[in-house]
């Protein structure tokens, strides 16, 4: 039909050229980049401010941070790195430290070539970690081009993106997911509800993370995080070149 | 607890019309909330309720205990040679969160869908007793992410009235502007997620695309994408200065200059349309008795929106025009939802030229009572929201409340019967019901 | 009479002997019947391979001869049909636990009456065998189980069409005794209008027996809707149709060339009957019914290739001619055989469930039951026409000589080809939703995983034989085909040779031609190329063992609820609910709903229990009970008008007619 055609074109291409070049601004908003203390003091009134206990005198961990932004008026600034995937979850309690080279828990699956299928599951989240994912299919950052896919079936998968706090309801549905994937597969936790509870640690009926549950390859804080960071997880799955590499 | 608007009535007293749809019921059996349709007034039973349905009751119960699943709308037990139910999820294709419906067939038709609920539970609003009202609407404001703005504005409006406080004009500019972004963006979303159902994938990808663009729009003036502590004291402050709002103002110019063509081109197509229109309908006098919310309920006719109703909020003094659509069916649904993005973008405007204040944080209101109970409504994108919290010393005491998703899942259920297996997206994703509201 | 003859005439007798020894014990019967058959087999081989085979002979009713023989074309039927007797008499044996002998004698007696008729050379004797095959088979009909009135009934229909198609039979053979001037079977050289009604008396009576469109109410009700043995089902449904198609083509070998129409008429009979054949099966949801109208359609699909056999020689296309005959006998004889297994196979499940309802009959194959499964499995393939078994070869070459159609010169000829040919490939896809259905339902799946009911390995052994034989059918057409080349020189009455060949270094004599040129297809090469690319699997397998991780078994994935909770499977029914919604016109397809407020809306009252049934129906019975109301209206007119029962009236009627005699005589005489 020429009118879809040529809205299309006026409308023009949108796609992100990320990996080969950084992460624009408006791809990393503000709350998207986890907050660090100044010149590594913790100020102590970042400590009573945090909701989720994330800040401790020694260290801050932000798998569990949740992005509320409290402690950015008490001395910390939104500065990580916006590529913040991890292999270990102790990874987390030490933002700024190297993506651990030649570790084997961080190690890629090369068997999958270049491209990878992703199946998403929801184990008790707010929706907006689910829908940072499905922007990953929209075409501004249109994951296909970089091989990555978002399939219907875990049995097409080979990572499972797991979001949300495990509820007891959902465990075993999960497992099923997990036990469904053919291998070589990887589980990557997104946000910080599956790393750590996020903003419902602690309520009732609710797994404190997945340990125990599924074992998981990668974990990517951010409350949510954004579709730029979910894709560099899935980058580092795949073994392709992340951006600033 | 009295307010302009709404009408209070002693359980006596009152006698239920057709008219009065059913708004919220107090789990403890203390009050029940009416909207009466005929007036326009709230109408707030005092005493046990009188006859609200049982199964209103349960399917509207949002504590769930630990591990329990419960359907969303009555079972109505079908017997036939070769029917058989089958579960649709808890992980299904084609729905992103996680939640189970039972599907009654014979094949191809379906004769009963039956939503369970559950899966999601995580006792959001159970869990923040003892918490200041900063950190629980903290957690309000996770309890279903494509809505919080709403979810915040309710709850926010709930402790304030029970605290008495008087709240900054501002700030509560500031929450309207936050909920019509919000609400922008939701409808865009239902709109791509419709369309890539019906396989319109140029337009799906489009609507999408217009989508992202609002999101990044939020996340520019508000620091989060999904407003995660916009509207609460302590969070990032937005960018609402001279600067700011002309910058808004222009992206959202943009924005409605390209969904106007977008939606064009999506009316013109035949096989869109043809998807959508009849499909699970809704019939007037079901979404009034079972307490239809939102833009499902708009299009069967009923002139409802608490934006008209609720003061505090500007809407009030701006020009807010309501849908008219009384088809029912899905094509219904999305006509007034477009409607009223048009008419959002056109609140937004007014808001922008006519802002009040220099575009500062948003600073808590002192209360000025210890303790009190208060409700609060909202127009979240999907529907009205009510918040029931009792607050004493500037903590939570007790909240329970009734959001937008819970209110329709009956009537999701109802317009199914008789629907073939491949309208299933197309409903669902009209109404635009969100399960990790549902659950809590 | 020679050595052949001896054994045919001692299989005839057999199975009458049978009969007889079935009274005082009926396995006994069954062991003997299956003898027969094999004496039948062997002396059918003899008859079309070593030519033909004359066994008793005697002088009948107005000093015709009668007598015992089989020529290459009942030599071909009789073949056909002694296959699917050992099968099922062997199946009989221990499929039979009943005390009473009536089943096995009426089996026997069936089994016998259509030997006779297939072996007869005079009309006379024809005739005698089929009402015996009639009387026979409904006796094996009321042998069911279930309601008497239901089994009673659906016996009547069976009968009602069954004297119905022997009374045509009979108007067709009086013709031809009028043409020929004698009961043995020898061509009618008459013109004029008696070749016509010969063809249309006999068309009539044999598409009767065939259960073809719009006959085909006889062949479904009667074991649809009553529980006939399975055995008798296999019977009825395999043989009973075989021996209508051989008097057809018997009658029409008597007839000379046809003029266009007749070819156009059973075209087009075959190609309707062929089409509602599968669509009725591909909404069945009775383990007995539903092979029961693919038999419909399989007859269907003889009566097309007949139908442009028919066309191409009135048109002078004689290869075409050959080819077509050749896909008719091969299509009778694929059809006969496969048929065979899947009534066995029902009868195997109703064995060890119980049930004929396609919805609950679900069961599992466990280790020893594994030959009755592949057998069935061989058997339901072939009817959907997979490679490369006889099903496929035969649905190949009917649409080959659909295809063909082009050659016919006038304009209507070629556009009946053309749809005749999307009714005929229609009709394939249909029935392969029907038999997935039959397989998967009633003998593979096992939701439950549980240990069900052990089925007899008796009754799976003889069905696994009956499966190698259709494969064995299937690979080995072209030899089939050059086998039953005196059987098409038979029917034609002049030398036709197989239409085999080779090419594209096929080795000569491997593939099947459909024209010169056409068509080409080569039934061993496919077995040979699946070989060749399963070893290049295999190969990859073996070479890279080392680096594979091994298999790892996981419950199949229900969107993360827990598989296999009994009731949330898909049943039978809602497999064919999407056809059945689809084709709600030619269908009938109606919901009823009973028990409930306001339905039809969106409301959402208390919840009140309902009951609701989709329903289809047969369109063509709402003719017959039409017809059937309008005799009964036209005989109580009769009897209450003319046969009223008062004597004065009757002997006014005999004084009626003597005066009509008299004044007929004396005005022929004048």
């Amino acid at each position: 039909m020429p009118s879809w055609i040529g809205q299309s074109f006026r409308r023009g291409i949108v796609t992100t050229h990320y990996p080969r070049v950084p992460a624009t601004e408006d791809e990393t908003p503000l709350t998207a980049r986890a907050p660090l203390p100044p010149a590594g003091t913790v100020p102590p009134a970042a400590i009573d401010a945090c909701p989720v206990g994330a800040i401790s005198d020694r260290a801050v961990d932000q798998g569990r941070c949740i992005r509320c932004a409290r402690c950015l008026a008490h001395g910390f600034r939104a500065a990580g790195p916006v590529e913040a995937a991890v292999a270990r979850r102790e990874e987390l309690e030490h933002p700024g430290a190297p993506h651990g080279a030649g570790d084997e828990a961080a190690a890629p699956l090369r068997e999958l070539g270049r491209s990878l299928h992703v199946f998403l599951v929801d184990v008790g989240s707010c929706n907006a970690c689910n829908l940072e994912v499905l922007a990953l299919a929209s075409p501004y950052y249109d994951s296909q081009r970089l091989g990555v896919f978002l399939t219907n079936s875990p049995r097409h998968a080979d990572v499972l993106l797991v979001v949300g706090v495990p509820t007891e309801a959902m465990v075993e549905p999960l497992r099923r997911a997990y036990d469904a994937l053919p291998e070589p597969k990887a589980v990557i936790a997104v946000g910080a509800c599956p790393i750590s509870g996020g903003a419902f640690r602690g309520n009732p009926g609710l797994r404190p993370t997945l340990e125990g549950i599924v074992p998981v390859d990668r974990f990517v804080p951010g409350c949510p995080p954004t579709p730029i960071q979910i894709l560099d997880a899935l980058l580092d799955v795949l073994g392709r070149a992340r951006a600033g590499e | 607890m009295t307010r302009a608007g709404w009408r209070l009535v002693a359980r006596d007293d009152f006698t239920r019309t057709p008219e009065l749809s059913p708004a919220y019921v107090d789990p403890a059996g203390e009050l029940v909330l009416y909207n009466d349709l005929a007036t326009g007034e709230a109408v707030l039973v005092h005493g046990s309720p009188p006859d609200v349905d049982d199964e209103l009751r349960a399917a509207w119960s949002s504590t769930a205990r630990v591990g329990e699943l419960r359907p969303l709308a009555p079972r109505r037990p079908v017997e036939g040679y070769g029917t058989f139910t089958f579960p649709y999820g808890p992980i299904s294709m084609g729905v992103p969160e996680s939640g189970r419906f039972d599907v009654l067939t014979y094949g191809e038709r379906i004769l009963e869908l039956t939503p369970i609920g559950g899966y999601k539970a995580r006792h959001v609003l159970e869990s923040v007793t003892g918490a200041t009202v900063r950190d629980a609407a903290l957690r309000i404001e996770r309890l279903a992410g494509n809505f919080s703005a709403s979810h915040v504005s309710a709850f926010l409006a709930a402790a304030e009235s029970a605290q008495g406080a008087e709240v900054a004009v501002e700030a509560l500019w500031v929450r309207a502007l936050a909920q019509e972004l919000q609400r922008v963006y939701n409808h865009v979303h239902v709109l791509a997620r419709i369309a890539e159902a019906a396989s319109q994938n140029v337009g799906a990808a489009q609507a999408q695309a217009l989508a992202e663009q609002l999101l990044r729009v939020q996340g520019h003036v508000f620091g989060h994408r999904w407003l995660f502590g916009a509207l609460v004291a302590g969070g990032p402050a937005p960018r609402l200065d001279r600067g700011g709002r002309s910058w808004l103002a222009e992206a959202l110019a943009a924005a409605s200059r390209t969904f106007d063509e977008l939606w064009g081109l999506f009316l013109d197509s035949r096989t869109f349309v043809d998807r959508i229109q009849g499909t699970c309908p809704v019939p007037r006098d079901t979404a009034v008795r079972w307490g239809g919310v939102g833009p499902t309920l708009r299009a069967c006719g009923v002139a409802w929106d608490d934006r008209l109703r609720v003061p505090g909020l500007p809407y009030t003094d701006l020009f807010l025009a309501l849908p008219d659509e009384k088809g029912g069916d899905a094509l219904a649904r999305l006509l007034v939802r477009e409607q009223e993005v048009r008419a959002s973008l056109l609140l937004l405007e007014q808001m922008l030229e006519r802002w009040p204040g220099s575009g500062a944080g948003v600073e808590p209101a002192p209360p000025s009572v210890a303790a009190g109970r208060g409700l609060g409504r909202v127009e979240g994108p999907s529907g009205d929201l009510v918040y029931d919290v009792t607050v004493r010393d500037g903590t939570v005491v007790a909240l329970s409340g009734r959001t937008s998703s819970q209110a329709n899942w009956p009537l999701f259920a109802a317009g199914m019967r008789d629907a073939v297996f491949t309208d299933f997206h197309f409903a669902l994703e009209s109404f635009g019901l969100v399960f990790a509201e549902t659950d809590g | 009479m020679d050595a052949g003859g001896v054994v045919l005439s001692a299989a005839v007798a057999g199975f009458f002997a049978a009969a007889v020894l079935a009274v005082v014990r009926p396995k006994l019967g069954y062991a003997v019947s299956l003898a027969a058959s094999l004496l039948l087999f062997a002396a059918a081989v003899e008859a079309l391979a070593g030519g033909a085979v004359h066994g008793l002979a005697w002088s009948g009713p107005l000093s015709d001869p009668e007598g015992l023989a089989l020529d290459g074309l009942s030599g071909f039927f009789a073949l056909a049909a002694s296959v699917v007797w050992i099968a099922t008499s062997g199946y009989s044996i221990a499929y039979d636990d009943r005390r009473s002998p009536l089943l096995a004698i009426c089996f026997s007696l069936t089994l016998g009456s259509i030997a006779l008729l297939v072996a007869s050379t005079s009309l006379l004797l024809f005739l005698l065998a089929w009402e015996t095959m009639t009387v026979a088979s409904y006796g094996m009909i009321l042998q069911a189980r279930g309601r008497p009135d239901r089994v009673f009934s659906a016996g009547f229909v069976f009968l009602t069409f069954g004297e119905a198609s022997t009374l045509f039979v009979l108007v067709a053979f009086a013709g031809l005794r009028v043409g020929t001037g004698t009961f043995a079977e020898s061509p009618l050289t008459a013109g004029g209008v008696l070749p016509t009604l010969v063809f249309v008396a006999a068309l009539l009576g044999f598409a009767l027996k065939m259960g073809v469109a719009p006959f085909h109410m006889s062949e479904w009700l009667p074991i649809a809707h009553s529980s006939a043995p399975s055995n008798a089902s296999a019977v009825l449904s395999s043989t009973l149709t075989l021996a209508g198609a051989y008097g057809l083509f018997r009658v029409l070998s008597l007839l000379g060339s046809p003029p266009l129409w007749w070819g156009a008429v059973t075209l087009a009979i075959g190609a309707i009957s062929a089409l509602l054949g599968a669509l009725f099966a591909a909404v069945s949801e009775h383990t007995k019914g539903l092979p029961a109208y693919s038999t419909i359609e399989n007859n269907g699909l003889i009566l097309v290739a007949l139908g442009v056999a028919m066309l191409a020689r009135a048109e002078g296309l004689t290869d075409l001619y050959v080819f077509a005959l050749f896909a008719a006998f091969f299509q009778a004889l694929a059809h006969a055989v496969a048929k065979t297994a899947l009534f066995l196979a029902a009868g195997w499940t109703e064995h060890a469930t119980g049930s004929f309802d396609l919805t609950s009959v679900q069961g599992g194959v466990k280790r020893d039951e594994r030959a009755g499964f592949a057998g069935t499995l061989a058997a339901a393939l072939s009817l959907a026409a997979a490679p490369p078994l006889a099903g496929f070869v035969s649905e190949w070459m009917i649409l080959e000589s659909l295809f063909q159609s082009y050659q016919f010169v006038p304009a209507w000829v070629q556009f009946l080809g053309l749809v005749a040919g999307a009714a005929v490939a229609l009709a394939a896809g249909l029935i392969v939703i029907a038999m997935v259905k039959f397989v998967g339902f009633a003998v593979l799946w096992d939701p439950r995983g549980a240990v069900s009911a052990r089925r007899s390995r008796g009754l799976s052994v003889p069905i696994g034989a009956v499966g190698a034989v259709v494969l064995g059918l299937g690979v080995g057409a072209p030899w089939v085909l050059r086998f039953l080349a005196p059987a098409v020189s038979a029917f034609a009455g002049r030398p036709a040779s197989a239409p085999v060949g080779g090419l594209l270094s096929v080795p000569n004599g491997w593939s099947i031609l459909s024209g010169a040129p056409f068509g080409i297809l080569s039934p061993p090469m496919v077995p040979i190329a699946l070989a060749a690319g399963a070893m290049v699997a295999v190969g990859y397998h073996l070479l890279g063992r080392r680096h594979r991780r091994g298999v790892r078994r996981s419950p199949p994935w229900m969107a993360g609820s827990a598989p296999g909770q009994p009731g949330e499977v898909f049943t039978s029914f809602g497999y064919s609910t999407g056809l059945r919604l689809m084709m709600s016109s030619v269908l009938g397809t109606r919901e009823i709903r009973s028990g409930a407020g306001p339905v039809r809306q969106a409301e959402l009252a208390t919840p009140v229990p309902y009951s609701v049934e989709l329903e289809v129906l047969d369109v063509f019975k709402l003719f017959y009970d039409d017809l059937v109301r309008a005799a009964e209206a036209i005989s109580s007119v009769l009897k209450g008008g003319v046969m009223t029962g008062r004597l004065g009236r009757y002997l006014a009627y005999i004084l009626l007619v003597v005066l009509l005699v008299v004044v007929y005589v004396a005005a022929a005489f004048a």
